[in-house]
């Protein structure tokens, strides 16, 4: 296992390289420039500009001190946000996208895994419909009109909770649950599903006619076995969830990483967009790593190569 | 069906929440929970739409920036009521006979936020800066009119040749190149702003930052997290800190009109930047007394490519175009926030000019779109033979709105086949600068300063705004031969005679004047009207339980 984490770790460095050559070329090969703005300005006054960030040079050229500053994890000046360098965006985003992806994620995991184990055990009760009809309102409504509906109901037209921004507690309940509505209704659907059919399998009906009691069949054998697919779910799951609360952080004037990821692509901001990409990178490689290996970890069928 | 039925009982639960509950059911009671602290002190909460991508004054752009800044920094002039410039950091100012030379006197009392002097040598300083080349400034230009400002900008002669001086702590002189009767209107840019040197220099960049600025404003800076606010309080040195009742001032970047809304709606916001247009008519319904819509020194207009066919030497042809748009419709029906029709080049809100205007906007109808299709038929177009060309607007503003209305009234009118095409927002603005592909493209304009050559200037066949490739002589003569003449007669007809040129070549369609939308709460006392937009955080005051006739309405 040790060496199969070893061999992973190894292909990261190309993996890295691969992905922030191909953003640098697509950033840079994007008609508009991030010098351009309402205000055109003078030729020489542009001229300046370009002479201020290098991008008078050619392109190979500004690639090699990108990648050269890369490589000491510097990440440059952003173009957009001029008094703040990249590493401090980053810095400041991220734990606030980790805070709501993350609650997030346990609100879906928290919520869905017993009530998908509900539906499977009462399958084809009011119980099920009930659960199933909720996931699948979950899963068919957006967070771009949950959103906005649950700031109409619970800070417009009531006074409970704030309409948006970042302070205490009460400014993440919503975002929380506009962000984790969908993967709560994954994670039922995927937890009722595999629990049926891990609950009519064979090793089950062995631990049950060994006289094991319920309780025990169900923690100690239907439950790993059930959870593998909701862990598999979980890489992508937790990656999907960082990086695509952007909406959630749109509507409810959360300052998050996607935020800025979605900005500064439409602002050309090279340096930016390649410091997040080149982040955003480095964490879902690490999410994959985690979940592979936690894989075989439940799986006693899993071995690693 | 039990499930479906399940989903219905869902929503229904969520809709019984939204409508009933007891709640505020317009969603428009006045929350009227202003931000006083127990201690009394004040913190104005404010709707900035976006990020300022920096707090340098003289790199900045744009209008959420020049907001934060009027509170931070203070010019040599600031605008007062009605706009009207009025002593800044300068308490008098006095002018040579041949205009060339402005002499400031600086107040004795001017401080900046650690306590020491503003002095002449930091303007010195600062307007050297602001046109250096290494500084790199998108607004140097606005300072040409200073003498060597221009060959300092293209690199011809160093930043210390400007023709500015400190003969002494307290007093200023700048001479210009040539007499420049909007001088002192530039002045009050924040790119005339003057910055801490030993600030710059230890900090560089990030001088702008909590910790690191030294203002010279009402405020300083407190807090600035990108994206989320920006929260300034008070100078203890500022001159007139005596008469500033703010304590603090917090700036949200919310970009989404209708979060923005729900925040001033649930009591987070004091002071809203924008309005959806969906939301006005509900707006004025229940808090008419909030909603303020203001006309600014801005224009909408569409650019018609002069460079290449069907427009270049097709006069004709371009005010048929422009002919035909009922603007009446598109100001009323389709935008609905009392924005006022636009036939002119310079809006009316420009102080002290009357614009030259199109004089058929005030004949019927019929008549208009008659004239409308001669032009087009004289042009050489006709049923059989409908002009073809393509509307390009950036995606997701109003360009698209604007866009998809004239289409229809150029069809409707004139039978022209008009496709339109949106890029996105960079993208746009490449392609309208290089101008090989546009016909005709979505443009707006907000002046830098109070006065027709903010306007002017961007038809001159030089200027880099100029995205029509208009290029007519006369026209240019008129208007830099108005730019350098004393304000008078003389200028007025100058730049008639360059209005009139403008309107008769008719390389843009004028179509409305911008106007900004404001809510207020009605605890936010001395709220004026600004058409430049020009608010000052210090003017303002904080009185809970002023009921909604007491303060919005006011003066």
């Amino acid at each position: 296992m040790l060496a199969y984490t070893l061999k992973r770790l190894a292909g990261v460095v190309p993996t890295l390289f691969i992905l922030l050559t191909a953003t640098f070329l697509l950033v840079h090969l994007a008609p508009g420039s991030p010098l351009d703005g309402d205000r055109p300005m003078p030729a020489e006054i542009r001229a300046n500009l370009e002479a201020k960030y290098h991008l008078d040079e050619p392109l190979i050229q500004q690639y090699g001190r990108y990648l050269a500053n890369t490589a000491q994890l510097d990440f440059g000046a952003s173009y957009q946000y001029k008094d703040t360098s990249v590493n401090d965006l980053i810095a400041t985003g991220f734990p606030v996208s980790l805070a709501v992806g993350g609650f997030s994620l346990l609100f879906a995991l928290v919520l869905g895994i017993p009530l998908g184990i509900l539906a499977a055990v009462r399958q084809n009760m009011p119980a099920d419909y009930g659960a199933m009809g909720a996931s699948l309102a979950g899963i068919s409504v957006p967070n771009f009109v949950l959103g906005p509906l649950m700031i109409l109901a619970f800070a417009v037209y009531n006074d409970w909770l704030p309409a948006g921004g970042l302070g205490g507690w009460q400014h993440y309940v919503m975002p929380v649950i506009a962000l984790g509505t969908m993967y709560l209704a994954y994670v039922t659907r995927l937890m009722r599903a595999a629990t049926i059919e891990v609950l009519r399998a064979p090793f089950i009906r062995t631990a049950r006619a060994k006289g094991l009691s319920e309780t025990r069949v169900f923690v100690v054998h239907v439950l790993p076995a059930a959870l593998l697919p909701v862990i598999s779910f979980l890489g992508p799951g937790a990656a999907a969830i960082l990086t695509g609360s952007v909406v959630v952080e749109q509507i409810f004037g959360i300052p998050g990483l996607g935020r800025f990821f979605v900005t500064a692509a439409l602002n050309r901001d090279y340096t930016l967009v390649l410091g997040i990409t080149l982040f955003y990178g480095i964490i879902i490689i690490a999410f994959n790593l985690v979940v592979d290996v936690l894989y075989g970890w439940l799986d006693p069928r899993v071995t690693y190569r | 069906m039990a499930r479906t039925g399940l989903s219905i009982a869902a929503g229904l639960t969520l809709v019984a929440v939204l409508t009933g509950c007891g709640g505020d059911e317009s969603g428009f009671a006045n929350r009227l929970a202003p931000a006083v602290a127990a201690d009394g002190t004040k913190t104005l909460r404010y709707g900035n739409q976006t990020e300022p991508g920096t707090l340098d004054p003289h790199q900045a752009s744009g209008v959420p920036a020049a907001n934060v800044l009027r509170d931070l920094y203070e010019g040599l002039v600031i605008t007062g009521a009605d706009d009207k410039i009025i002593p800044g950091v300068a308490e008098s100012w006095t002018i040579s006979d041949d205009r060339l030379t402005y002499t400031f006197k600086l107040r004795s009392d001017a401080r900046w936020s650690n306590g020491k002097p503003v002095t002449a040598q930091d303007f010195v300083y600062s307007l050297r800066r602001a046109v250096a080349p290494t500084t790199a400034s998108s607004y140097a230009d606005i300072h040409a009119p200073i003498k060597n400002a221009t060959a300092i900008i293209n690199n011809d002669k160093p930043p210390e040749t400007l023709g500015v001086a400190a003969p002494d702590a307290h007093t200023l002189v700048i001479r210009l190149k040539e007499p420049t009767p909007f001088f002192l209107q530039t002045l009050t840019h924040p790119s005339s702003d003057p910055v801490y040197r030993p600030a710059v220099e230890q900090w560089g960049d990030s001088f702008t930052q909590p910790g690191h600025a030294v203002t010279n404003g009402a405020y300083t800076m407190d807090a600035w997290r990108v994206n989320e606010r920006i929260r300034v309080k008070r100078n203890p040195y500022y001159w007139d800190n005596a008469n500033t009742a703010i304590d603090r001032v917090e700036f949200y970047p919310i970009e989404d009109g209708n979060s923005e809304l729900s925040r001033y709606q649930a009591g987070g916001l004091d002071w809203a930047a924008t309005v959806p247009p969906a939301a006005t008519a509900r707006i004025k319904r229940h808090i008419p007394d909030q909603y303020h819509a203001v006309p600014t020194i801005g224009i909408a207009y569409l650019g018609l490519n002069m460079r290449h066919a069907p427009f270049a030497d097709n006069r004709k042809l371009r005010l048929a175009l422009s002919m035909a748009l009922d603007r009446d419709v598109i100001t009323d029906k389709i935008l609905r926030g009392g924005q006022p029709t636009l036939y002119s080049a310079v809006p009316d809100t420009v102080r002290g000019y009357t614009p030259v205007e199109y004089d058929w906007q005030d004949w019927p109808d019929d008549k208009r779109k008659a004239r409308a299709r001669r032009l087009y038929h004289e042009a050489g177009y006709s049923a059989e033979h409908p002009l073809q060309a393509e509307y390009l607007y950036p995606s997701g503003g109003v360009g698209k709105t604007l866009g998809l209305v004239a289409v229809a009234m150029w069809r409707e009118v004139l039978g022209a086949d008009i496709t339109p095409i949106n890029q996105e927002w960079k993208v746009f603005l490449q392609t309208a600068r290089e101008g090989y592909d546009t016909q005709i493209f979505w443009g707006g304009w907000i002046g830098d300063y109070d006065d027709p050559n903010t306007f002017f200037s961007i038809f001159n066949s030089k200027a880099a705004l100029n995205y029509t490739g208009y290029d007519s002589p006369a026209y240019d003569t008129a208007q830099e031969r108005s730019s350098h003449t004393p304000t008078g007669a003389k200028r007025t007809a100058l730049m008639h005679k360059a209005e009139a040129t403008l309107l008769h070549d008719a390389p843009i369609i004028p179509v409305w004047v911008y106007t900004y939308h404001q809510l207020v709460k009605p605890y936010v006392t001395s709220y004026q009207p600004s058409a430049l937009g020009n608010y000052y955080s210090k003017n303002f005051d904080i009185r809970p339980g002023q009921d909604a006739d007491g303060g919005a309405g006011g003066h």
